[in-house]
């Protein structure tokens, strides 16, 4: 510890360096986090759900195949599932109803959305009781029951949208030939790791325009069907018996718990992982170098010091602590701004805002900071070794006579 | 002018920092033209795949295959427009086809969508230099499929002779391995129409019709007639502008990549300012010496300057170059248009050259200004006495 | 104590290897210094007297020969201990004074002492102690740079004398300084020398400065040319 005065006066010593090269690792730092954030929290988010038991059931022949909505009911029927009353004891009008719900995308554009927006046709009377993390208030969900072709949507949609309770929310469908003129009558608050800028409307007002216009083109589609499980160790059978008692219909289905189902969405960006994986790993190296650089370059700068302070009878093994202490504290500075930064950063701001459609959130993970940290001190070290053992070499004489 | 060969000679002196230079930058830049280089391998693919006269017929209102529905009757309807053309045995090009995306599993155990398209006998007439290159076309009706060639073995049961199983009901033999002139087919598996209506119950129905017009002038009277008259009520869009509207994935790509880019430059340039103020800082007394023979100012401006990108231009070289053996591979990734799996074939190419050489330069530059401006701020005198 | 001499060379020859060829610096060298004597190193560029002096203070070793310093035979220490051996008993004063820049005057006089055991207090006060001897008071705040060189030598040589080594080695210490700091530089090394019995070796290229030891060597091609035993000269 007694050493650690000379160790950041040296940090101080050449400013301008040490600003640059914890700027460097800042920078990388904070496009690892960027990117590992974005694998970490598929990962986190799908790992979150599974305490929800929540099981969806989707067409065994891929999500884009139907699912009948005759199939809600059979789920419904089936031992182990919850109730709305169990979910939520508040709501009595429908306490007895099985907590299962249709679950379909519709996919529609809002105004000139470039992309298809997060919209589902689901059972109004159910979802909320499912869905127990995402809350709506009494009233809203009461206005929302009542009206057929009302909707709720999220409170990001809602800021991004600058939506309020009571306006029109018109789609136009991209999956359906039907459009949706939708009026909103709630705005839901869901945990900052769910998605907060979906719609949710009456799955009935799809089906029935589809029927009445299409001549039910269509129609009759539950897409997915999301359920809660009264406990856990109830979901294996009925994931089982679920799919036994489809297995021999026209439209076979495939259910896993929702985490599952999440997984498998990020699963899906196949070797853009791998890729993600590898890019930050060249930067880890890259990082490596630079800092070994600058490292080097301030060593040989000091080979006169390091020259008096062996004569003083600094030891070796000394002399290379005290260089491999510095290059960690600088790299970890840059650790601290690039990482922990970055999380401070996304915390207060609202990345998904800027690319909708793609992020339905995104923040960074106490883990993947921690990472970052971590990689950071890791850089470091490493990048110290070679400077470090070339200061431990110096020799002596040959470092004093520099000087004459 | 200060000769170049003052600098090649001052970066073989400091060699070590030279070289940790170079390896750093190198990699910055490679990281960045991996995901230029698929970039371009996407966009190359979506050119190829779209002929000038051919058209993409969908259902009114959905923007790509994979939500597109109408029957299977107007497809012989469409094939009696005049106008389309035809192959050498007479066949009106005019391939009705069928598209399921069902969630499969890769050889690596995740999963993804893959599409399995349901062809019309005409349809690979309709692709860029559509190739079986292993095994044979497939019988009607038999269950067997034909498998791209990036796709083979990527998936489980891809591999010809293999048996690709797809949810309850879908199963196929493959029984062929074909390439598409490096299209958009590549990323799918072909089998008989037939076949997969009957086993994802739409018999009747197909997801678009493609077919190609015999001039520009047929194409564009095909058009209208599809989608101004009563008879049809169908989209139908140029091909090329149907991949182009496909471009998402590009563009999510191409987001990451010049994200990847710009950060990892600017922090490179810091890494090159970082090493060319140390060598400012080690030749004081040379620059001194320099000024007092009579080299201009801006002779050493231009001289540490030059220097930086030199040193970065080595670094952007190998990081360029070391992404060529990438061409060898193919990645598969998510569409975020149909939502699956689309294979993408690396393209070393003037983009990723352009990558490569812009960030070589803002990094030389920017990283090299302002050292070589503390150089020419020296003072002559002071810097002769520098020790 | 008092017995051996502090300082033994015995058959000492150093030679350097330069691409292939042998550069004899010192053949057969022969010297013995006693406790307490202020030696003078004379001799012209590449007579070998740093060499000689980085011998006495374990920086080098020799080719052949043996060089026993205060009991101890550097030649059979390993690296590590000789370092520590230093920490303990050698003083280095250098002509460009080689302070820390980054660090105060009271902290580079206190480097040599974050080797030892000491408390922080006591640290404290072996550092205020070697100041006051060299007269630099109230400096200890002040960082190399604020400091004229005169006042960076005297730093200096608080640093050497800080850990009480036995033996204090400077080479050219008045090299970089101006006569009148030079003056006050010899003064206070001769002081050491009176009042705290420090054997000190110095290689100078300074007459003026020589007159100022006890005991005058010559050195020239590696050999010893002269051994005076001299008068020293009180400043006047």
């Amino acid at each position: 510890m007694k050493y650690l005065v000379y160790v950041f006066r040296n940090i101080r010593r050449n400013p301008v360096r040490t600003l640059l090269t914890v700027a460097s690792i800042s920078i990388c730092l904070f496009l690892m986090m960027l990117l590992l954030s974005y694998l970490t929290i598929n990962t986190e988010v799908a790992h979150s759900l599974s305490d929800y038991n929540r099981l969806i059931t989707m067409s065994s022949q891929g999500f884009t195949q139907p699912v009948p909505i005759a199939n809600v009911a059979t789920v419904a029927a089936m031992e182990g599932i919850a109730t709305v009353g169990e979910l939520t004891p508040e709501d009595k009008e429908h306490r007895d109803k099985k907590a299962v719900s249709p679950f379909s995308w519709y996919g529609g554009r809002y105004k000139d959305d470039s992309m298809p927006g997060s919209q589902f046709g689901i059972d109004p009377e159910t979802i909320f009781a499912i869905m127990v993390e995402m809350k709506l208030p009494p009233d809203q969900l009461k206005a929302f029951r009542d009206d057929k072709t009302g909707c709720v949507i999220g409170k990001k949609l809602a800021k991004d949208k600058n939506l309020k309770i009571g306006d029109p929310y018109p789609l136009k469908g991209t999956v359906y030939e039907f459009n949706l003129d939708l009026t909103i009558r709630g705005i839901y608050d869901a945990p900052e790791n769910r998605d907060n800028r979906m719609c949710l409307y009456h799955w009935a007002y799809l089906d029935e325009g589809l029927k009445r216009d299409f001549q039910g083109r269509a129609a009759g589609n539950a897409g997915t069907i999301y359920f809660k499980c009264k406990d856990a160790a109830a979901m294996p059978g009925l994931i089982k018996k679920i799919d036994d008692s489809f297995r021999n219909s026209s439209t076979p289905t495939k259910t896993q718990t929702e985490e599952a189902f999440a997984q498998m969405f990020s699963e899906m960006i196949g070797d853009l992982q791998t890729l993600i994986v590898a890019v930050g790993m060249a930067v880890v190296v890259s990082l490596i170098c630079v800092c070994g650089v600058a490292m080097a370059m301030s060593m040989r700068e000091r080979t006169t010091e390091v020259a008096v302070l062996k004569a003083i009878g600094f030891g070796r093994g000394l002399v290379l602590a005290l260089v491999l202490v510095e290059a960690v504290i600088v790299s970890t500075l840059g650790g601290v701004v690039g990482a922990l930064g970055t999380k401070l950063l996304f915390d207060q701001f609202d990345l998904g805002s800027l690319v909708p459609g793609f992020l339905p959130f995104f923040y960074v993970p106490w883990t993947t900071a921690l990472f970052g940290l971590g990689l950071a001190v890791l850089i470091g070290f490493v990048s110290g070794v070679l400077p470090a053992w070339l200061a431990a070499q110096t020799s002596v004489i040959q470092g004093l006579r520099k000087v004459v | 002018m200060i000769p170049i060969k003052y600098n090649i000679r001052n970066l073989r002196r400091r060699w070590v920092t030279t070289t940790l230079t170079i390896i750093g930058t190198g990699l910055v830049v490679a990281s960045s033209c991996i995901l230029f280089g698929m970039v371009e391998g996407l966009q190359q693919s979506l050119r190829v795949s779209g002929d000038p006269n051919d058209l993409m017929v969908l259902r009114k209102g959905s923007t790509n295959e994979t939500s597109s529905y109408f029957d299977l009757s107007k497809v012989v309807e469409l094939a009696t427009i005049p106008g389309i053309a035809r192959d050498e045995k007479g066949r009106p090009l005019c391939a009705g086809e069928l598209v399921n995306i069902p969630v499969c599993e890769r050889a690596n155990g995740s999963r993804a969508n893959l599409i399995i398209r349901g062809m019309d006998p005409i349809s690979p007439a309709l692709r860029p230099n559509f190739k079986i290159i292993e095994g044979r076309t497939i019988e009607p009706g038999k269950g067997e499929c034909l498998v791209a060639k990036p796709i083979s073995g990527r998936f489980k049961g891809t591999r010809l002779g293999e048996t690709l199983k797809c949810g309850e009901r879908e199963s196929y033999r493959v029984v062929g391995v074909f390439t598409a002139g490096g299209g958009a087919a590549e990323s799918e598996v072909w089998v008989d129409r037939n076949d997969l209506a009957r086993n994802t119950q739409r018999t009747g129905f197909v997801s678009d019709v493609q077919l190609r017009a015999a001039s520009a002038a047929d194409r564009d009277a095909i058009q209208k007639t599809i989608q101004t008259g009563t008879q049809f009520n169908l989209l139908a869009m140029k091909e090329s502008d149907y991949y182009a509207d496909q471009q998402i994935t590009g563009m999510v790509l191409l987001v990451i990549g010049s994200v990847i880019a710009v950060l990892l430059s600017i922090g490179a340039m810091f890494a090159a300012a970082n090493t060319m103020f140390a060598a400012v800082k080690s030749r004081t007394r040379e620059i001194g010496t320099l000024r007092a023979l009579g080299f201009s100012r801006f002779d050493v401006l231009l001289c540490f300057l030059g220097e930086s990108i030199l040193l970065c231009s080595l670094g952007g070289l190998l990081g360029w170059l070391a992404t060529l053996p990438m061409s060898a591979l193919t990645f598969g990734t998510n569409d975020f248009n149909s939502f699956a799996e689309k294979t993408i074939q690396f393209r070393f190419g003037p983009l990723v050259f352009a990558v490569a050489f812009a960030m070589t330069m803002a990094m030389g530059v920017f990283g090299g200004l302002f050292p070589a401006i503390r150089a020419i701020r020296l003072d002559v005198i002071k810097a002769l006495r520098e020790v | 104590m008092g017995q051996e001499p502090a300082i033994a060379l015995r058959g000492v020859c150093k030679e350097y290897r330069r691409e292939q060829i042998k550069i004899p610096v010192l053949t057969d060298l022969k010297l013995t210094v006693d406790e307490g004597e202020f030696l003078a190193l004379m001799g012209p560029s590449g007579s070998g007297k740093t060499t000689l002096l980085n011998l006495l203070a374990g920086l080098d070793r020799p080719t052949t020969g043996e060089v026993v310093v205060h009991g101890q035979d550097l030649a059979q220490m390993s690296e590590g201990q000789i370092a520590r051996w230093r920490s303990r008993n050698v003083g280095f004063i250098f002509q460009l004074y080689n302070l820390i820049p980054v660090l105060t005057a009271f902290e580079n006089v206190e480097m040599p002492l974050l080797l030892t055991s000491l408390s922080k207090r006591q640290r404290r006060e072996n550092v205020r102690t070697a100041l006051r001897v060299v007269g630099l008071e109230g400096r200890e705040d002040h960082f190399p740079r604020q400091l004229s060189g005169g006042q960076e030598q005297r730093v200096a040589i608080a640093r050497a004398i800080v850990t009480d080594p036995y033996l204090l080695v400077a080479d050219e210490p008045t090299g970089d300084l101006d006569r009148q700091s030079a003056e006050e530089i010899l003064e206070l090394m001769e002081q050491l020398h009176r009042e705290f019995q420090k054997t000190i070796v110095m290689v100078t290229h300074d007459p003026i400065a020589a007159r100022r030891a006890s005991r005058l060597l010559k050195l020239d091609k590696g050999k010893l040319v002269g051994d005076v035993i001299q008068a020293q000269e009180v400043a006047s």
